[in-house]
């Protein structure tokens, strides 16, 4: 076997590991307390992204300011969405399924409107400079120590995605906001009953969620482009980590998303580099026809 | 006339394609995100078996694009179709365990995910990312089908017209058959239909497979009628389309989805006329928001589900004596629920319970309660909230397992059997809210319980249609007589949302009267029912008492109790503490006043 490789791809792997952990804690939080299968976690995803990229070109924001912009973008459509697609469908007392049909809607329309309003084309983030022209917002160094190599962006990955997992399980477990969305989670009718406003809850789970799903949208626009196009696959592959470290425990969803990831990347020393979504789609197949509850999570009572 | 002939095929392909997803979504509730990439594996496959063998002296043979098996059209599409049947029952497999809907979603979404990547990759199979070309036109008889020509694409419209026809035939057949009834059970109640001795699972899979099926079938004519294509063409975007369509035009409704194909079939030719290409996200912002602007202000679609149901004539049981002398039950004939012989059959105590315990992490919900049901009594479980008494059922049910102790039935332990098996012995429950299907009539919410249904096996439907018909006959028969006992056989023919809750109970307790067995378990029968009511609740559960039914019921209402009971016995804790006739535990101060509070 060739070490040298092996190593590059294991570095590969917790990089986009790190990264599918991410994207399932934020779907994971919205599912865990609120049961929709939010596929339009899609759009606090690209809104980031485009949110960062027009502020910096239209508003002339600095890089920081505009990647800040982007997450405030991500939260508003996050919310909106909330707001409403999901609030009026639950007033009527509508189905999980319904909820599902109100995602799919907004997930199919909502990148075509980019496309409409931005063109089709891919936009990369770029910033004024001192001299008032629009350059690369970012130099993506790449560090290399033998043979090993990894980009700055790659290493901010790694560092930002479990900072901020590990801040929203803290959140989640020792302050009291937090305990609210496991007492929802837990046992919806008690929650309520002992005056937890379950619209409250909702509404911090999704800021949150599309908060880390932002987050992931400026890491992917930094990188590569904003393209209208650039969020579903991304989700998807959040889902399949929720499901397969564990639905229930955001810990185990975040380790879901680093075996995933892992398993992705090393899968290309045995086959060619496009088969990884394959890779996925048959690890979560596996996984739940011989541990159903996840692979870290609990079996249900 | 050729642009229009090619714009009705388009829409006739969506159409056969909603059609048969609204048998998974419309009928059973379930989603599949995964029909695009169905349809592909359908259309590659029967593109790879009727494309010409390769010719060995050509150079381009070697790469293998653009040549196959040299089929005929019609074996090939019949693969096409067996091996996206089978693909679905592999996708599904994990789904067999976790039977709850969003599985489905998670498994279909990632295979249509992981679907369109093998399409892209498998240049063998799909020619890779370029696609394959060349696929031979159609032939009947020395008539071509190609769509080249102008003519031959206004015959192969004519064709897919047929053949939409027949696929509508096909759903609607399964949808309005006693298989169909089943399906609709099962959306929104997962639980309900294991309760009635039903499996729900087999049904599911199996509808996904036939609409994954039907899927691979309309594959295969849209290769012969492309004669090219690439892999792009089965994107996710596609399962979304078909999904709207079924969505836009009303679920469980085949006339909703005709229309709604027409409508978002249409939109996309015209918005190319209008705008070009910048037509194309147009048509998907319209489609997507449609979907949610649906939800919203109109869930059931354009066309609900009922709308067009005809109101018949009610006709009520003309045999049915509403005087009941318990020795002549209802006539079951075929479809009793034959139950294996006990050794101890004439047993007076028919359910024999011993020290059934069961904690929820820590917490005593049933600290080991004993007690035995009298055949042919009506005895009560009373006590006060958060006694139990749900649990047990629960429990002899088989929804929740004993953490220990022993549930026999006429001496068999029933501890440890699905839910399912345990009411094929004998015993059938109703829950504390009626989990009725309000948008079925309240002769098909009975008639589903009805054990043994032909027609709920979709061989016989296919292979002994006559039989399933004349047995639907007994059965609606026999549901009408349960209703009949009831005294609700006049609203037979209405749909559940229209009736007063009070009915909607005694229509409840008419379907555990259909499923023929002999231990009912009533979960508060009277909760919620206007005071009028509760007297006809009473005179409909004493006549369960007549037809010999053994009766046990958790009841709040001290007075119905009181005026029913043949035996009571009082829980706290999850354990009796008493056991009697009624009169003698309401006169025990101590009891009243666990029971009353101070």
């Amino acid at each position: 076997m060739n070490f040298e490789l092996l190593a590059q791809l294991t570095i590969a792997g917790i990089v986009l590991g790190s990264f599918y952990a991410l994207l399932g804690v934020s779907f994971g939080l919205v599912y865990q307390t609120s049961k929709i299968f939010h596929l339009a976690n899609a759009i606090p995803f690209a809104a980031g992204g485009y949110g960062a990229v027009w502020s910096a070109e239209v508003l002339h924001l600095p890089l920081f300011v505009a990647l800040a912009f982007g997450l405030l973008m991500a939260v508003v459509f996050g919310l909106l969405i909330l707001f409403l697609g999901y609030f009026p469908v639950m007033r009527r007392n509508g189905a999980l399924l319904s909820l599902f049909l109100v995602s799919l809607g907004i997930t199919v329309a909502f990148p075509n409107l980019l496309q409409i309003v931005f063109g089709t084309e891919n936009i990369p983030l770029r910033t004024y400079n001192s001299e008032g022209e629009l350059s690369s917002a970012f130099d993506n160094r790449v560090f290399s120590s033998g043979f090993l190599t990894i980009t700055l962006i790659d290493v901010l990955k790694i560092i930002v995605s479990w900072v901020l997992i590990i801040a929203v399980v803290v959140f989640v477990k020792r302050t009291r906001s937090g305990r609210s969305i496991t007492a929802l989670r837990t046992n919806p009718t008690m929650a309520t009953a002992v005056g937890i406003d379950r619209k409250r809850v909702y509404i911090l789970v999704f800021a949150l969620g599309s908060f880390l799903a932002g987050v992931a949208g400026l890491f992917v626009t930094a990188e590569f482009v904003a393209s209208p196009v650039m969020a579903l696959q991304w989700t998807i592959v959040g889902f399949i980590a929720v499901f397969f470290g564990g639905i229930g425990s955001l810990v185990g969803t975040a380790f879901g998303g680093l075996v995933l990831g892992l398993l992705s990347s090393l899968s290309s020393l045995y086959l060619p580099v496009n088969y990884s979504p394959i890779v996925v789609f048959a690890s979560l197949f596996i996984i739940l026809l011989i541990r159903p509850q996840g692979l870290f999570g609990k079996a249900s009572v | 006339m050729g642009y229009y002939a090619q714009i009705a095929i388009n829409i006739l392909i969506l159409m056969s394609l909603a059609v048969s997803l609204n048998l998974l979504l419309g009928y059973a509730g379930r989603v599949s995100m995964a029909q695009a990439v169905l349809f592909g594996i359908g259309a590659f496959t029967a593109a790879r078996l009727v494309l010409p063998k390769a010719d060995a002296s050509s150079a381009v043979a070697a790469s293998g694009i653009n040549y196959g098996l040299g089929w005929h059209w019609l074996p090939a599409t019949v693969v096409a179709i067996g091996v996206t049947f089978v693909a679905a029952l592999i996708i599904s497999l994990p789904a067999i365990r976790l039977i709850k809907g969003e599985y489905l979603i998670l498994l279909t979404l990632a295979f249509q995910l992981g679907g369109e990547q093998i399409l892209s990759v498998w240049e063998g199979f799909t020619g890779g990312p370029f696609g394959v070309a060349g696929i031979p036109p159609l032939k009947i008889g020395d008539t071509s089908f190609s769509t080249l020509r102008e003519s031959g694409t206004i015959l192969y419209a004519g064709l897919m017209l047929v053949i939409t026809i027949i696929v509508i035939l096909i759903s609607w057949g399964l949808g309005e058959s006693p298989f169909g009834r089943l399906l609709k059970t099962i959306r929104g109640n997962e639980t309900l239909l294991p309760s009635l001795g039903k499996n729900p699972i087999r049904p599911e899979l199996l509808t996904f497979g036939i609409t994954a099926a039907i899927a691979g079938g309309i594959g295969a004519f849209f290769a012969y009628s492309q004669g090219a294509m690439v892999p792009g063409n089965f994107s996710l975007d596609l399962s979304i389309l078909v999904i709207s369509v079924v969505v836009l035009g009303g679920t469980g409704n085949i006339a909703g989805t005709i229309v709604g194909a027409i409508i978002l079939g249409g939109l996309e030719p015209i918005l190319r006329q209008v705008l070009g290409d910048e037509g194309i996200p147009w048509q998907r912002v319209i489609y997507g928001a449609a979907l949610v602007l649906m939800m919203i202000i109109r869930p059931a679609g354009l066309i609900p589900e009922g709308a067009l149901t005809r109101i018949r004539k009610p006709k009520v049981a003309k045999s049915f004596d509403q005087n009941l002398n318990g020795a002549q039950g209802i006539q079951f004939g075929d479809f009793t629920n034959k139950r294996s012989s006990s050794p101890e059959e004439n047993l007076s105590e028919v359910l024999v319970i011993e020290d059934i315990k069961k904690s929820f992490g820590g917490l005593s919900a049933v600290g080991g309660a004993s007690f035995s049901l009298r055949k042919g009594q009506i005895t009560a479980l009373i006590g006060p909230n958060g006694a139990g008494k749900t649990t047990i059922f629960n429990m002899i049910t088989g929804t929740l397992s004993c953490d220990s102790g022993s549930i026999k039935l006429r001496g068999r332990e029933l501890t440890g059997m699905p839910t399912y098996e345990i009411e094929r012995l004998g015993i059938a429950r109703s829950f504390q809210d009626v989990r009725l299907n309000e948008s079925m009539t309240v002769l098909d919410n009975v008639a589903v319980a009805v054990p043994n249904q032909p027609g709920e096996k979709i061989f016989n439907l296919i292979l002994h249609p006559l039989k399933s018909r004349k047995a639907e006959k007994s059965v609606n028969q026999i549901a009408l007589d349960c209703l009949a006992v009831l005294g609700v056989a006049q609203t037979a023919h209405e749909l559940v949302r229209n009736l007063s809750y009070g009915d909607q109970k005694l229509v409840a307790i008419a379907r555990l009267l259909a499923t023929d067995c002999d231990v009912l378990l009533l979960d508060e029968p009277t909760s919620g029912v206007d005071p009028g009511s509760v007297n006809l609740v009473i005179e409909g559960v004493s006549k369960l008492r007549d037809l010999g039914k053994t009766v046990c019921l958790v009841e709040h209402s001290v007075h119905f109790v009181e005026r029913l009971a043949d035996h009571a016995i009082f829980l706290d804790q999850g354990v009796v503490i008493a056991e009697g006739t009624v009169a003698e535990l309401v006169s025990s101060a101590e009891l009243t006043e666990l029971y009353f509070g101070n």
